[in-house]
């Protein structure tokens, strides 16, 4: 039986909505515009991946949506409502490498946003051992970051944005670190994950071959002032596999960002 | 830091040839032994003295100095620095006048303790805390700057309160410069305290070895030099154990 105050909300858990988002830094002499005019759907359960140059805020956007940063104009609502702080329960986030607590076992870390809130040992012991289990990591909780390869520490913060259950991840260049082959596989294993949990997935990269492989669609942005110059679907079926890489489908999606890319650069 | 089992060895091996050395040079006449002792004396004489009320009495005196300069110049020095150190603009103004007070010479400012507090207890404790605090504010300075931006943002961004920033992060983040910083920090402090003494006390064990040194008595000198060495050093090593189990904690 469905109880009364169970009225479904305007947007289902997961969608994300940026409307006319601007940023500005003012610094002494003059107004840096960063974010200018974004405006973005997405919708439950897609892959959406922006990329650019340096500069051209995609990362500022990601940290807005993330509610660790606010913009100067416009909205940002996550699962229909704004986002004025963090909100793990909304809202998990990945970050680049290093974020991981050194002085913390691998399990401890997972465990962190929930020892934050107060929930109890077992609860949360058990909580972390699932959600190591599924980035791969089973056995491994119980060492500690220098312990663990650039690609397995990788697993621990994506375990780490997931164990709320929160039905958006955000992820801020989580490979950026790491080699190309380690790279190619945390692409595989993110996809699989994703696939596995049916999150909305926004992740920032620098990397054009990365953001085809994964994403549904690519958001490209261009700097001075942030502006989203395309939106491109990306129509390759799934699962992605290494041969698709060498396609002409893929080749003319990766050249349409260049394009964009090389004109703002 | 692990070593392996031959260069502990070696360490042994250096530290008894050079109390071997030592003994030969005074056993032989090479050296003076009214000048430097043998080792076998020194050491006897330092169980002796070890035996006597009046040495025990000293070194409790000394040690009660120490304990309380200390207890008061790392948390005081700590709260100054953090606080510094987590605003931008006191760390921008202080930092080197900070420097410029840790480069005197704290042992010239001894005459004034002395004028002001008089011979006792609180110019030995006063004078211990003034070695010890600027090296504690400039320490914590450092260790607060090691907590790094990414992990303040991930506590932030999974919700976490002031407090729990600071029991969470904040405080394991520094917590191996802060045992460094303890180390050292009782390194000036012991030797603070000590310096008071042989200048100007009446009591104590510096006030001791003082007194053995103008009195020629070289025997006595020379075991209350490898007393006061063996507890720095104990102390030092304890410490460093504590510092060797967090050590990963820096990458």
């Amino acid at each position: 039986m469905q109880p009364l105050a169970n009225i479904a909300p305007l947007k289902p858990a997961g969608a994300i909505e940026v409307r006319n988002v601007g940023q500005v830094f003012k610094t002494t002499t003059q107004d840096v515009v960063a974010l200018d005019n974004v405006s973005l759907d997405v919708k439950p359960g897609r892959f959406v991946v922006l990329v650019g140059p340096s500069g051209c805020g995609k990362s500022t956007l990601l940290m807005m949506m993330a509610g660790l940063r606010q913009q100067t104009s416009g909205t940002i609502t996550i699962s229909g409502a704004p986002i004025p702080e963090p909100d793990p329960n909304r809202v998990g986030v990945v970050f680049q490498e290093a974020s991981l607590f050194p002085w913390l076992t691998a399990e401890e870390n997972v465990e962190f946003p929930l020892a934050l809130r107060g929930i109890s040992k077992n609860d949360r012991r058990a909580r972390a051992q699932e959600a190591l289990k599924l980035v791969g990591l089973d056995g491994f909780g119980k060492r500690h970051p220098h312990e663990l390869s650039g690609g397995m520490k990788q697993r621990v913060s994506i375990a780490r944005g997931l164990v709320q259950d929160p039905p958006v991840l955000l992820m801020d260049e989580p490979f950026a670190a790491l080699d190309e082959q380690t790279r190619m596989t945390m692409g595989d294993e993110l996809l699989r994950i994703w696939a596995a949990t049916g999150k909305t997935v926004v992740f920032v990269t620098h990397s054009l071959t990365e953001a085809v492989y994964l994403a549904d669609e690519v958001i490209v942005m261009s700097p001075r002032p942030g502006r989203i110059v395309d939106h491109l679907q990306v129509p390759l079926p799934r699962p992605r596999t290494y041969e698709m890489l060498s396609g002409d489908a893929f080749g003319s999606l990766r050249d349409r960002i260049w394009r964009h890319i090389r004109k703002s650069a | 830091m692990q070593s392996g089992l031959g260069v502990k060895a070696a360490r042994v091996a250096i530290v008894v040839a050079l109390f071997a050395i030592w003994e030969i040079l005074s056993r032989t006449g090479i050296v003076n032994p009214r000048l430097l002792p043998s080792a076998s004396d020194t050491l006897a004489t330092l169980g002796d003295l070890l035996q006597r009320a009046s040495v025990r009495k000293d070194l409790a005196v000394t040690a009660t100095e120490v304990v309380t300069a200390f207890a008061l110049a790392v948390p005081v020095g700590a709260l100054i620095g953090f606080l510094i150190a987590e605003n931008r603009y006191f760390a921008e103004v202080a930092k080197p006048l900070l420097f410029f007070a840790f480069s005197i010479p704290k042992s010239i400012f001894l005459p004034m303790f002395i004028l002001v507090f008089g011979v006792g207890f609180s110019q030995k404790v006063g004078f211990g805390f003034f070695s010890t605090i600027f090296i504690v504010i400039m320490s914590t300075t450092t260790a607060v700057e090691s907590v790094k931006v990414e992990h303040l943002t991930v506590a932030r961004s999974y919700g976490a309160t002031p407090m729990q920033t600071a029991f969470r992060v904040y405080l394991p983040s520094m917590l191996p410069v802060l045992l460094e910083a303890l180390r050292i920090s009782m390194i000036f402090n012991l030797t603070g305290v000590i310096l008071a003494e042989m200048y100007a006390s009446r009591d104590g064990i510096g006030h001791q070895i003082a007194t053995w040194g103008e009195n020629f008595q070289m025997k006595q000198l020379l075991a209350g030099v490898v007393m006061i060495a063996a507890i720095a050093i104990a102390f030092n090593e304890l410490v460093r154990w504590v510092e060797a189990r967090c050590s990963h904690w820096r990458t």
